[in-house]
């Protein structure tokens, strides 16, 4: 949203219905992408997530940024809720939708870049050690700086860098793997 | 384990001096920050910033499928539109109208205080009963009881109500009795004369407790027959001059209280009226 950001969310703080759906169309895509990283059930997660935003709107006071934070922390904390309830009630997961998302097949190499879909990246990103998938998520996708990131998942900016850059790594080997990339 | 113990393909950005040490450190950076790579970056960094673009990028579809529930919360949630969010706030936090517990003691203590104020008030005014008016009379300093009033309890235990009851009967209600007189068509002292001509059992004299004057009980018995056995009640009314031309000795003149002047059973007392006639 970039400069319009204060105005936009002046307006649905006041109650601007339109305005706040911008934020919505904004942040969504990232946060559903989020979630699905570090959440099983990501759309129930993100629904509460922004039933605590909207809850929380009018106290909120910061650029988009810092919204970007609160935002990402609110869904990170009922993500970790989420996992808990999931765990005293233990299920069997599916890994074969998992690894449908995957573009493993023979014929995946033929795909252009540009074909792969965000989903697509976000499994291979799954495949990732918990820790460094959740940071790049946050650094890429909800685009924060390592400071914030750091705060979010409660570990120093110089251990998530490094996190950061082996999991790039890694993913880079993921997707060569997988034929995503040539 | 120190870095000589790992092999590079497992470590390769923490070996400087490498080949391959530190290489990718910037191109990492740079992909993180978005920025775009120099031409001669390695392919597979272009294909990861390519990538992660792709997954940086706008919204696929499906992916907003929950906005309508988002809006509706925020329809419910949200201040309406033109109300600032801190004019909003403390109206959404203000409790309910059911009212707190630390609030009770306070209301249990003004209703006390106000009970008690109350009645200090009536006792000093002297409308309360005679031995309530008593008690506050030895605690507060209230005045006395009328003095009638003090023996009304001894009044209705006496055993002969029938013979003694006219004059003091409407005592205290002498509103009551002058305006039954007139619907009667008489004056109020027209009534002890028709009650007293009809001694005997009946519902006027079972509805008619008797009050009598002290000045009818202790200085003029009466001449009836009932007259042995003296009230032992005197009564509070007020002497009055009229005298009572009644056809027995009672002693209704005697009493010039309004008590002569009333009995609470109308229908009896028109029943009496038509013996009196007949």
């Amino acid at each position: 949203m970039g400069g319009a950001f204060g105005d936009i969310m002046a307006r649905a703080r006041a109650g601007d219905e339109a305005a706040f759906a911008c934020i919505f169309r904004d942040v969504q895509p990232a946060l559903l992408r989020y979630l699905r990283v570090i959440a099983p059930e990501a759309e129930d997660v993100a629904g509460e997530t922004w039933l605590q935003v909207v809850a929380g709107l009018a106290g909120f006071r910061g650029d988009e940024p810092a919204f970007r934070a609160w935002l990402f922390t609110i869904a990170r904390h009922r993500a970790v809720d989420a996992g808990r309830s999931r765990n005293r009630r233990p299920t069997v997961p599916l890994e074969l939708s998992e690894a449908m998302e995957l573009p493993a097949s023979a014929d995946a190499a033929d795909l252009a870049l540009e074909a792969v879909s965000a989903r697509a990246v976000v499994g291979l990103i799954k495949l990732l050690p918990r820790e460094q998938a959740e940071i790049i998520m946050l650094r890429v996708v909800a685009d924060l700086d390592f400071g914030d990131v750091a705060r979010i998942v409660g570990k120093t900016p110089g251990a998530v860098r490094v996190a950061a850059h082996r999991g790039l790594r890694r993913l880079a080997e993921l997707a060569e793997r997988a034929g995503v990339t040539q | 384990m120190s870095g000589a113990d790992a092999m590079r393909g497992e470590m390769p950005g923490f070996f400087p001096g490498r080949p391959g040490g530190e290489r990718g450190e910037p191109l990492l950076d740079m992909i993180f920050d978005r920025r775009p790579l120099p031409p001669g970056a390695p392919p597979e960094m272009h294909d990861l910033a390519r990538m992660l673009a792709v997954m940086a990028g706008p919204a696929e579809p499906g992916e907003l499928a929950g906005e309508a529930t988002a809006l509706a919360a925020f329809a419910r949630l949200a201040p309406p539109v033109g109300i600032s969010p801190a004019a909003s706030r403390p109206a959404r936090r203000r409790p309910s109208g059911r009212p707190g517990r630390a609030r009770l003691p306070m209301a249990a203590a003004l209703l006390t205080a106000a009970a008690g104020l109350g009645s200090i008030a009536a006792a000093y005014v002297g409308v309360l009963p005679g031995p309530i008016q008593k008690v506050a009379h030895v605690t507060v300093g209230a005045p006395l009881p009328p003095h009638g009033s003090a023996h009304r309890p001894a009044a209705i235990a006496s055993p002969h109500p029938r013979v003694t009851l006219a004059p003091g009967i409407s005592a205290t209600r002498p509103a009551h009795s002058a305006a039954r007189a007139r619907v009667h068509g008489g004056t109020a002292s027209h009534w002890p004369r028709h009650r007293m001509s009809v001694q005997g059992p009946g519902p006027v004299a079972a509805s008619c407790i008797p009050w009598p004057s002290p000045t009818q009980s202790a200085a003029k018995p009466s001449p009836t027959p009932s007259a042995a056995k003296p009230s032992l009640t005197p009564s509070a009314a007020k002497p009055t001059p009229t005298p009572s031309p009644s056809v027995t000795k009672a002693p209704v003149g005697t009493s010039q209280s309004p008590a002569g002047e009333d009995c609470p059973y109308i229908p009896a007392a028109g029943a009496a009226q038509a013996a009196v006639n007949g």
